[in-house]
């Protein structure tokens, strides 16, 4: 048994029908009226029901270019947040050590190519020299280095034949 | 972004390290002739800075250069000749070494082969050979090579620096690695 409220809810909706919607009418002490509110009813529904649908996002070029700004700066900061601790003190500790050992191992190796008593690879040195022996039956060959801060490397012969002084000629 | 700008420093001074050292340098050659004379000649200036080691090695009071040549080498592979009325030295460089210049010379006396040697001479000791007596003196010959003056002096002036000459070594070891 529906109440009068449940009647006149589905009568504004347009629900009853047959001998329920002419027994509600009957009952209604003045019809005009009721249709006039029906009429309201309907305009205030129609109204709702196009206030309330959901509002087409205007100016969609800014939203778009704020979310971008927004995604870059999280970006940025999210580079700083995984570059830094890659090169955490223990890392950066451990780097310039290797560092300077290979240094070290690379320059010693280089000063001790040089091995003391070999001969100085700043001075001149002669390799081998020739004289010819049927001219010069008896000359002979010295070598050595002068004292003085010239380091002078001589090579010094002995026995070569002697020339008159018109060889001296330019 | 700091690794790359360090590689870059480290390849320019690398760089720049080599074009150095690759500088070309002047071989000067000269056939002298020592004696002593009463009223003795100024030396020639290749000579200023041996007078005195030669006049102490040799006793002469005079230095008389008769053939000379100044050759710039770049390469360390030419070859060049002193010469005099009669006589002849021929240098053939045959590459740069640790040092200087491994040189093959040969003394002509018109077209005898007076005395033959290879050396390595080096750019900051010059190398005298005594030759025959001549007259009443004696040939010498003379190569030196000269060098940019303040690095001459520096050298001179101090003694070598292993650190120094280490790094050198480092450099003609990158310089036999690449060519």
């Amino acid at each position: 048994m529906k109440t009068f409220e449940e009647k006149w809810t589905a009568w504004l909706d347009g629900q009853l029908s047959g001998k329920e919607l002419a027994d509600f009418e009957a009952s209604l002490p003045d019809l005009a009226a009721a249709e006039a509110e029906r009429r309201d009813a309907h305009k205030l529904g129609a109204f709702l029901k196009e206030q309330l649908a959901p509002q087409a996002l205007s100016n969609a070029e800014f939203f778009s270019h704020q979310l971008h700004e927004r995604i870059a700066r999280e970006d940025r900061a999210g580079d700083r947040g995984t570059r830094f601790p890659r090169w955490t003190i223990p890392r950066l500790v451990w780097s310039g050590t290797t560092a300077l050992a290979l240094f070290l191992i690379t320059a010693v190796w280089l000063i001790n190519q040089h091995q003391p008593g070999q001969q100085s690879e700043y001075l001149t040195q002669i390799l081998n020299s020739r004289v010819d022996p049927v001219a010069n039956p008896n000359a002979t060959v010295y070598i050595f280095q002068s004292k003085n801060q010239n380091k002078v490397t001589v090579l010094w012969t002995e026995g070569l034949q002697s020339l008159s002084a018109d060889y001296a000629a330019k | 972004m700091h690794l790359r700008a360090v590689l870059f420093a480290v390849c320019f001074a690398l760089a720049i390290s080599i074009a150095s050292s690759r500088a070309a340098n002047i071989v000067w050659t000269g056939m002298v002739i020592a004696q002593n004379v009463p009223q003795p000649a100024p030396v020639p200036p290749e000579l200023t800075k041996l007078e005195q080691t030669l006049k102490e090695l040799f006793g002469y009071n005079q230095f008389e250069v008769i053939g000379q040549s100044d050759k710039t080498l770049k390469t360390g592979q030419e070859d060049w000749l002193a010469n005099s009325k009669y006589f002849g030295l021929h240098v053939d460089a045959r590459g740069e070494n640790d040092s200087g210049y491994t040189l093959n010379l040969k003394l002509y006396k018109e077209n005898d082969v007076l005395l033959e040697t290879d050396a390595n001479l080096s750019k900051s000791s010059p190398l005298v050979i005594k030759g025959p007596q001549v007259g009443s003196g004696q040939l010498l010959l003379v190569l030196v090579v000269k060098d940019d003056e303040q690095a001459h002096q520096r050298r001179h002036a101090e003694p070598v620096n292993p650190i120094t000459a280490g790094w050198h070594r480092l450099q003609r070891i990158f310089h036999r690695v690449v060519p």
